[in-house]
C-alpha cells in the first residue's frame, strides 16, 4: 500500500465491482417554500461506485440541493434516493442520521469545524458519535493530509486551506462510502483550492467515490471524467469526459497573423 | 502574435542558425504552433533587409548561418515587448460564424447547438486540465502559464453558452440587414 | 428617539419568546415583591388602628374572686390609670357542644361598650337574658359553633344551657387558634348559677399613654404590694397580645421579603443573561445600527428599551395581582381584629413597586448592553459573528478522558462555554433550589413544633376532666382500659416569683413526665421535689442560671425551686414564661390539687378510636375525650400555603432561566448544531447534547443550594424560634433525610433537563440545509 491508506468504498470492491451503482436519484422533486432557493424539479440520475462525478451549476440551480438529497441531510419533496442499496425515504430521523455517519463524508465550503475543539477532536468527531475513538487512524489521515502538526489548534488558529483538510479528514475518518463536497475551495485561496482539488483527486485515485458540487467548471473538469450541469432544477447535461493522453498540439494552436493570411 | 518578434526574441539569448529557431520556437510553445524551416528562413532574410538582425560570421558547413541581434534588433523587440495588445479582438472560431448563421437559418435546434457546443468544451477543459497537470508534473512553468489562459478562455466561453441557452431565442437575432 | 422605539418595539416583535421569558419571570417576581412589600407596610398598622379604636386595655388583671369588689374598684387610682373596666365576675365553665367539650371563661358584662377594652359585636346581639351567651368569633369559626347553637354547661350540677346569641371581637384576647382558654360573655346575673368553685374579678386599666413592659411591671407589683397576698392571680398585657398577633405575620413577612427578594435576584440574573445573549446574536446587526448612526447610547437604549416593554407590561400586571393576592392574608387580620375589612391599594407602594422592579430589570439590561454600545462598527461588520465561548475547554477534556459519550463531552463544554452565563444560570438554579429547601424545611419546623407541643407521638389521647369529678374516678376509669399503658396528669396553676411581674403559668406533672419527650437544653428534665425546668423567657427574665435556686410562692406558701434545666417551649408565647415541675413539688403547698387534663399513652396496636368512644361514653358529661392528633393548624396551613406557593415562583423562575439559557446556547450554536447532525449525530444525541448541558447546570446548581438552602433555613428558622424566646434545640433543624437532601438537587436535575428539553428538541430538529446554507 506504499504507506497510503486505501479509501475504498467496499473494502471488497476490486475491478469488478468498479461499475457497480452506487447513488440512484429517481424522478426527485423538491419544492421549497420561503426564500430559499435551489428547487428540483423531476431530477433522476445514477452515480456508479468509484466515479468522481461534478454537478455543476449556477448557484440557485439546484446542485446544493441534489449533493443534500444524496447526504440524507434533506429530503426531498417527491422520489426516490438509494444510496449504496439503502433507500433514504424509508429511513427516519435516527436512521439518517446513522447513514449520514457510517456512509458519508461531507465537506463544506465553509469548513463548519466546531470552534470549540481542536482539530484533532474535530476529526474525531463522526467515529466518536459512533462509540469508538481511532486515535491512530485520525493521525494517519492527518499526517497524510498534511495536517499532522496542527492536531492540537483550534481552527480559529488554522487557516483555511488547513481548516479544509482537517474538514476532510473528518469527513474520511468514518471511512465514508461516498464523499460529498460542496464548492470546498470557494472560500479558499487560489494556491489553497488546488491543494485541495489535489487532495481529491488522489482519493479518488485511491479509489474513494466521489461528488463534487461547483459552480466552477475548471474546478468540475480537473478530476471530474463525468459532469452533470443542471439548471433551473432540471439536470441539463449529464458529460462523460474522455482522458486519453493527448499531446498539447491536439488542445491548443496559437496562430499568429503570418499564419492567418 | 508574430513569428517575427517570436524569432527576434530567441536570437536574444543567443545567436541561432535558422533551424534551432524553429526547434526553440516549437518547444516553447509546447508544440501548439507548428512552423516550417521555409517560413524561418524567410523571416530571417526579412530581419537582416531590415536591419534587426545580422548574420555571424560566415556561412559555416552544410550552409549554416548564424544569426544575432542587431542594436535596432534590440531595440525594436523591446519596443514590441512594451506595447500591450490593443488591436481588434481576435475571435478565430468558427463558432461565432456559426451561431449567426444558426439564428438565420435553423431557429429551432440553436439550443442544441449550443448543449453540443457546451459539451465540447467541457472536454476541452478536461483535456486543458489534464495538459496543465502535466505541464506543471514536467516542470514546464511556461506552458502550464499558457494552458492556464486557454482554461480561463474555454471557461469563458462555456459561460457564454450557459448565458446563450437560458436566453429565449426567436428570429429578432435575425434582422442585422 | 423615535428610530430607536422603532428598532426596539421591531425587535421585540422577533423575538417574542424572549420577551415571554421576561414577561413571565418579571411578573413572578413583582406578584410576589408587592406581596411582601403591601403585608409590611400593613402589619404594623391595623393592630394598632384596632387597639384605638376598641379602647383596648394596656393592662388587664385577674384577681382572686374572695376579694372585695370595692377594694378593686380603687385599684385604677392606685396606679395611675386614666379609665378602667370592670371589675367583671367571671367564672371558668365547661359546656358541651356536638359531642365536645370546651372551656371558656365567662365574664359577667351587661353591656360591650365602656371606657376600656370594648367588645366589638361582629354578629348577633349582646346577651339581653341570663341563658343568653356571646363567644369570641375566632372561638367560635375555631369550633364551628353558630349563634343559635345551644352549650350545655356540664361543670355544674344544674347543666344550665346557654343559646349562643352573638360574635364577638375582643382586642385585648389572644386569637382562638394562638392559644389560651377564650372569654365569652354573659349578663352580670348569670355568673353566680355558673359558678362551680371558684370565682375571679376581671379589671381593664387604660393609661394616658402607652406604657412600656416595665411600667407595667411596675403597676402590677403596686397592685400585688397593696393587696391581701396572692389576690392577683394572672394579668395580660397588650404588648404580649400584640406580639403575639405579629408573630404570624412576622413569619409570613420575613419570609416573603426573603423569597421576592430571591425571585428578584434570579429574574435579574435572567434578564442579564437574555440582554448578553441577545447582543451575542445580534452582533452584525449593532454594527449596521452603528454604521447608520446610531449612537453607543441609542444603541444601549434599543436593548433596554426591548427588555423593559415586556418586563413593564408584566409589572402592570403583577403589581394588582400581588395586591389582590395579599389581601387575604390583610382580610384574616383584619377579621381576625374585628375591623371592617378595607380593601388595602395603596397607589405609593405599587409605584415604589413599579419602579424598584424596573430598575433592578434595567440594571441587568444595560450592564450587558453597555458591551453592545462599545462595540466598533467595521470590527463587528467585518466579523458578523460575535466571538465564541470556549471557555469548557477542560471541562471537555476531563470529560473526555473520563471516557463519556461524545454528546455529552459536547454538553458539558456547553454548559461552561460562557462563563458568564453559567454563574448567573447558576444563580437562578440555586436560588430556586434553596427557596424550596428553606420552603420545606420551615414548614416541616412548624409543624414538628406543633407535633412537640401537643406530644404527638408520646400521647395518645387527651383526657379534660371537669371540675365536678373527683380525680381519684376519673384515674380508675382510664387505668380500668385495657389498652392503657401510661397515663401522666397535669394540673395547670399559677404561682408567683420574684422579679417575674406576672404570675408564673406552671405546669405539674404527674407520672411518668420525662416520657412526655419535652426538649431540654442544657440541663435535663426534672427528677423529684424541688426540681424545675423552665423556659429560656424565665430563665432570663429571672437572671437565673442553671442549678440556681430560687423561692416562689403558690397559695401563700413558699417554694424553694432549683432550676435544672431548660425547656423548649413555645405555649408561653413571645417573652412567655413557663415551669414546670413535678407534682409533689406543688402538692406540698397546695394539698388540693386536682389534675384538669390526663396525657394518656395506648399500647401499641391498640384501637384508638375505640378506646376515646368507651372512655367518652363513661362519664360523658364531666369528662373530655379527645385522640390526640394535629389538631387545628389553620395558621400552618396558610404559613405552608404561603411558603411552597412563593417557592414554587422562585422554582419557576429558576426553571425559566434554565429555559431561556438552553434557548440562548442552541440559537448560538444552530451552525455547530447543523453540522453535527452532518455528520451523523442522531436527534437523541443532540437532545441528550443540550439535556447534558442542562442537567450539568442544575447538578452544580443543587450541590450548592442544598448547604446553602439548609443554612438559610436554619438561620430564618432560629429567627422564628427566638421570637418565642428560645434557643432552638440541633433536634429540630433535623427535619431533611439524608435521601432528600440528594434528592432535591436530584430533582432539580430532573426539571432542568425537562425545562431543556424544548430548546433540545428544537436543536434536534435543526434544517441542516437552512442553516448551512444560510451563510
Amino acid at each position: 500500500m506504499d504507506g497510503r491508506i486505501v479509501i475504498r468504498a467496499f473494502r471488497d470492491g476490486g475491478g469488478e465491482n468498479r461499475m457497480s451503482e452506487l447513488v440512484r436519484v429517481t424522478d426527485v422533486t423538491k419544492v421549497y417554500q420561503g426564500g430559499i432557493t435551489g428547487a428540483l424539479n423531476g431530477v433522476s440520475v445514477s452515480i456508479e461506485q468509484g466515479e468522481f462525478t461534478a454537478i455543476m451549476g449556477p448557484s440557485g440551480s439546484g446542485k446544493s440541493t441534489l449533493l443534500n438529497l444524496v447526504a440524507g441531510v434533506d429530503r426531498p419533496t417527491s422520489g426516490t434516493v438509494v444510496v449504496g442499496g439503502t433507500d433514504l425515504g424509508k429511513l427516519g430521523e435516527t436512521g439518517l442520521a446513522r447513514f449520514r455517519r457510517d456512509h458519508i463524508g461531507f465537506v463544506f465550503q465553509f469548513f463548519y469545524l466546531l470552534p470549540n475543539l481542536t482539530a484533532l477532536e474535530n476529526v474525531l468527531i463522526p467515529a466518536q458519535l459512533k462509540g469508538n475513538s481511532p486515535n491512530g487512524r485520525a493521525r494517519e489521515l492527518m499526517e497524510r493530509l498534511g495536517i499532522a502538526d496542527v492536531g492540537n489548534r483550534y481552527p480559529a488558529r488554522l487557516s483555511g486551506g488547513q481548516q479544509q483538510r482537517v474538514a476532510i479528514a473528518r469527513a474520511l475518518i468514518n471511512q465514508p462510502t461516498l464523499l460529498l463536497a460542496d464548492e470546498p475551495t470557494g472560500a479558499l485561496d487560489t494556491r489553497s483550492g488546488e491543494q485541495v482539488m489535489e487532495l481529491l483527486g488522489e482519493l479518488h485515485r485511491d479509489g474513494q467515490t466521489v461528488l463534487l458540487v461547483t459552480h466552477d467548471a475548471k474546478l468540475a473538469t480537473r478530476h471530474a471524467a463525468r459532469v452533470i450541469s443542471v439548471m433551473d432544477g432540471t439536470i441539463v447535461d449529464d458529460a462523460r469526459l474522455e482522458s486519453p493522453e493527448r499531446a498539447a498540439a491536439e488542445v491548443i494552436r496559437v496562430r499568429g497573423e503570418e499564419a492567418a493570411r | 502574435m508574430s513569428l517575427k518578434y517570436g524569432v527576434l526574441g530567441l536570437l536574444k539569448e543567443q545567436p541561432l542558425h535558422g533551424y534551432e529557431v524553429k526547434n526553440r520556437f516549437e518547444a516553447m510553445l509546447g508544440g501548439t504552433w507548428d512552423v516550417n524551416i521555409g517560413q524561418i528562413y524567410t523571416t530571417l532574410q526579412r530581419l537582416e533587409r531590415d536591419g534587426l538582425v545580422r548574420p555571424v560570421g560566415h556561412r559555416g558547413d552544410r550552409g549554416k548561418l548564424l544569426y544575432e541581434l542587431s542594436p535596432e534588433g534590440q531595440e525594436a523587440l523591446d519596443e514590441w515587448l512594451a506595447t500591450p495588445d490593443s488591436g481588434p479582438q481576435q475571435l478565430h472560431e468558427e463558432i461565432y460564424v456559426k451561431l449567426l448563421l444558426a439564428t438565420r437559418i435553423a431557429n429551432g435546434d440553436l439550443k442544441g447547438m449550443l448543449a453540443r457546443q457546451k459539451r465540447a468544451y467541457l472536454q476541452r477543459l478536461r483535456d486543458l486540465n489534464r495538459l496543465e497537470e502535466g505541464a506543471r508534473r514536467d516542470g514546464r512553468i511556461d506552458l502550464a502559464r499558457l494552458v492556464r489562459g486557454a482554461l480561463l478562455h474555454t471557461e469563458a466561453d462555456l459561460k457564454w453558452m450557459d448565458e446563450l441557452s437560458s436566453e429565449r431565442f426567436g428570429t429578432e437575432g435575425a434582422k442585422t440587414e | 428617539m423615535t428610530a430607536v422605539l422603532l428598532k426596539a418595539m421591531r425587535d421585540l416583535r422577533r423575538r417574542r419568546l424572549q420577551a415571554a421569558v421576561i414577561f413571565v419571570t418579571t411578573l413572578l417576581a413583582v406578584g410576589t415583591g408587592t406581596m411582601a412589600l403591601t403585608l409590611i407596610a400593613q402589619t404594623r398598622d391595623p393592630y394598632q388602628l384596632a387597639f384605638d379604636a376598641q379602647k383596648g386595655a394596656h393592662l388587664k388583671v385577674a384577681f382572686d374572686g374572695r376579694i372585695d369588689p370595692g377594694t378593686i374598684a380603687g385599684t385604677p387610682a392606685l396606679i395611675g390609670a386614666t379609665s378602667h373596666g370592670g371589675p367583671y365576675r367571671a367564672t371558668d365553665i365547661q359546656f358541651q357542644s356536638a359531642g365536645h367539650k370546651y372551656v371558656v371563661t365567662a365574664v359577667g358584662r351587661d353591656n360591650p361598650g365602656g371606657d376600656v377594652g370594648q367588645v366589638r359585636i361582629a354578629a348577633g346581639h349582646w346577651p339581653s337574658s341570663t341563658t343568653e351567651i356571646a363567644l369570641t368569633r375566632s372561638f367560635a369559626d375555631l369550633n364551628h359553633i353558630s349563634i343559635g347553637d345551644r352549650l350545655k354547661v356540664v361543670s355544674v350540677p344544674q347543666e344550665p344551657v346557654l343559646t349562643v346569641v352573638a360574635e364577638v371581637v375582643d382586642i385585648d384576647e389572644l386569637r382562638a387558634d394562638v392559644g389560651g382558654v377564650q372569654h365569652a360573655w354573659v349578663l352580670s346575673p348569670s355568673i353566680a348559677p355558673l359558678t362551680a368553685k371558684d370565682a375571679s374579678f376581671l379589671m381593664d386599666y387604660r393609661f394616658a399613654s402607652d406604657p412600656t413592659s416595665a411600667q407595667l411591671q411596675a403597676h402590677l407589683d403596686t397592685l400585688r404590694a397593696s393587696l391581701p397576698a396572692d389576690s392577683v392571680t394572672s394579668s395580660v398585657n397588650y404588648i404580649f397580645v400584640r406580639a403575639v398577633f405579629h408573630v404570624s405575620t412576622q413569619i409570613l413577612t420575613g419570609v416573603l421579603v426573603a423569597f421576592s427578594l430571591f425571585a428578584l435576584a434570579a429574574t435579574a440574573a435572567i434578564v442579564a443573561n437574555l440582554v448578553t445573549g441577545i447582543v451575542i446574536s445580534s452582533y452584525r446587526e449593532i454594527g449596521i445600527m452603528k454604521a447608520v448612526g446610531f449612537t453607543p447610547l441609542q444603541v444601549i437604549g434599543v436593548f433596554v428599551l426591548q427588555i423593559l416593554a415586556p418586563a413593564a407590561a408584566a409589572c402592570i400586571l403583577g403589581i394588582p395581582i400581588g395586591s389582590i393576592l395579599s389581601q387575604p392574608l390583610l382580610a384574616s387580620n383584619s377579621q381576625a381584629l374585628g375591623l371592617a375589612y378595607q380593601p388595602a391599594f395603596s397607589p405609593a407602594l405599587d409605584l415604589v413597586a413599579l419602579v424598584g422592579a424596573l430598575l433592578i430589570v434595567a440594571i441587568a439590561a444595560v450592564i450587558p448592553a453597555v458591551r453592545a454600545g462599545r462595540l466598533k462598527p467595521a470590527v463587528v461588520i467585518a466579523n458578523a459573528s460575535a466571538p465564541r465561548g470556549n471557555s469548557g475547554r477542560w471541562l471537555r477534556r476531563l470529560a473526555s478522558r473520563a471516557g463519556l459519550p461524545r454528546p455529552v463531552v459536547l454538553g458539558l463544554g456547553e454548559a461552561a462555554a460562557r462563563p458568564g452565563r453559567s454563574i448567573l444560570t447558576l444563580l437562578a438554579i440555586v436560588l430556586g433550589v434553596a427557596t424550596v429547601v428553606v420552603a420545606l424545611g420551615e414548614a416541616r419546623s412548624f409543624n414538628k413544633i406543633y407535633t412537640y407541643e401537643g406530644h404527638i407521638g408520646q400521647v395518645d389521647v387527651v383526657v379534660t376532666k371537669s371540675p365536678a369529678l373527683a380525680d381519684v374516678e376519673a384515674m380508675q376509669l382510664i387505668n380500668s382500659q385495657p389498652e392503657t399503658m401510661r397515663v401522666v396528669a397535669q394540673a395547670t396553676t399559677n404561682i408567683n416569683v420574684s422579679g417575674i411581674g406576672d404570675p408564673v403559668n406552671t405546669l405539674g406533672f404527674r407520672g411518668n413526665s420525662g416520657a412526655l419527650g419535652y426538649l431540654i437544653s442544657p440541663g435535663h428534665w426534672f427528677t423529684g421535689p424541688g426540681e424545675v425546668v423552665a423556659n429560656r423567657g424565665f430563665v432570663q427574665d429571672a437572671h437565673l442560671n442553671l442549678g440556681d435556686t430560687f423561692t416562689a410562692t403558690v397559695h401563700g406558701q413558699a417554694l424553694k425551686l432549683r432550676i435544672v434545666g431548660e425547656v423548649f417551649d413555645f405555649s408561653a408565647g413571645p417573652g412567655g414564661h413557663i415551669l414546670m415541675l413535678d407534682w409533689s413539688t406543688l402538692t406540698a403547698a397546695v394539698p388540693g390539687l386536682t389534675p384538669s387534663v390526663y396525657q394518656v399513652t395506648l399500647k401499641p396496636g391498640s384501637n384508638l378510636d375505640g378506646y376515646v368512644k368507651r372512655l367518652a361514653s363513661a362519664q360523658p358529661d364531666l369528662l373530655d375525650v379527645q385522640a390526640n392528633s394535629t389538631g387545628n393548624t389553620a395558621f400552618l396551613t396558610v404559613i405552608a400555603g404561603v411558603l411552597f406557593g412563593i417557592a414554587a415562583i422562585v422554582a419557576l423562575i429558576a426553571i425559566a432561566g434554565v429555559f431561556n439559557t438552553m434557548l440562548l446556547s442552541t440559537r448560538e450554536r444552530v451552525r455547530d448544531t447543523a453540522t453535527l447532525k452532518t455528520l451523523g449525530m442522531s436527534p437523541r444525541q443532540v437532545i441528550g447534547m443540550v439535556a447534558t448541558s442542562a442537567g450539568s447546570l442544575a447538578l452544580v446548581g443543587g450541590l450548592l443550594a442544598v448547604p446553602a438552602g439548609v443554612a438559610l433555613y436554619r438561620m430564618l428558622f432560629d429567627q422564628l424560634s427566638s421570637l418565642g424566646g428560645n434557643i432552638t434545640p440541633l433536634a429540630f433543624f433535623d427535619v431533611f433525610a439524608p435521601w432528600e437532601l440528594i434528592a432535591i438537587p436530584l430533582g432539580g436535575i430532573i426539571v432542568a433537563v425537562v425545562a431543556a428539553a424544548i430548546p433540545g428538541r428544537w436543536a434536534a430538529r435543526t434544517n441542516v440545509v437552512e442553516v448551512l446554507h444560510a451563510e
